[in-house]
């Protein structure tokens, strides 16, 4: 298949491979957006999810247990049946992240993690209680 | 807004799909129960308000992340 081609504010011409875009039927919360694909190495702490449609639309998102190795992500069951899933363990799970000026400044949204199973992304909530915005440096 | 009055147990349908009942009322709290298709998505308003103003503020990230967080685009996506 031919290399999928889109335009970012940040990163100019950006090429994907067609596989690695993820649906969001639901867009995320509050921002819309359909289709994203993940930019950045797999050794990097975080990376992006960039809208193929929107050049402007990104969010920095990251693994969140190389953050918060006891992190943990309750699902309802209508979320889990939404995303055809009956565990989240069977879902790749992104929490995004606000970045500030230095890594200190920097909080990753625990309260409503990304999930990602069969092509298809949802931001969910994690009825766990977890912050919305959780330091992703521990404060010395 | 419009507003219609509805005693426990009765039901607003709101186009095909949705059916909001109100089951309980008790101490000044309304119990409601809402049946809507799946791909609709419902949350309580204060938690959707915070949530979509954190991907606000993360979206509005620069390229260049803070020392020691980097990402960017590569040639393929991230693997994993």
């Amino acid at each position: 298949m031919a290399a999928l081609t889109f335009t970012s504010s940040r990163f100019g011409t950006v090429e994907v491979e067609p596989d690695a875009v993820i649906e969001f039927p639901r867009g995320l919360i509050g921002l819309g957006g359909s289709r994203f694909a993940l930019l950045g190495e797999e050794s990097d702490a975080i990376v992006w999810l960039h809208s193929v449609e929107d050049p402007d639309l990104a969010l920095p998102v990251a693994s969140p247990w190389s953050f918060f190795p006891d992190y943990a992500v309750d699902l309802s069951d209508d979320e889990a049946a939404r995303l055809g899933i009956s565990s989240p363990d069977e879902a790749r799970v992104l929490v995004v992240v606000r970045v500030g000026e230095t890594a200190k400044e920097c909080y990753a949204n625990l309260k409503a993690p990304i999930l990602v199973a069969g092509g298809q992304g949802h931001q969910v909530l994690n009825e766990a209680d977890a912050p919305l915005r959780a330091p992703l440096v521990p404060e010395a | 807004m419009l507003q219609l009055t509805r005693k426990p147990g009765e039901t607003i349908v709101i186009g095909d799909n949705i059916r909001v009942s109100v089951i309980q009322i008790a101490g000044g709290a309304v119990r409601i129960g809402i049946d809507a298709p799946r791909d609709v998505s419902i949350y309580r308003e204060e938690i959707w308000d915070a949530v979509k103003s954190e991907n606000a503020a993360a979206a509005a990230a620069p390229q260049s992340l803070p020392e020691g967080l980097s990402g960017g685009p590569t040639s393929g996506p991230a693997a994993g």
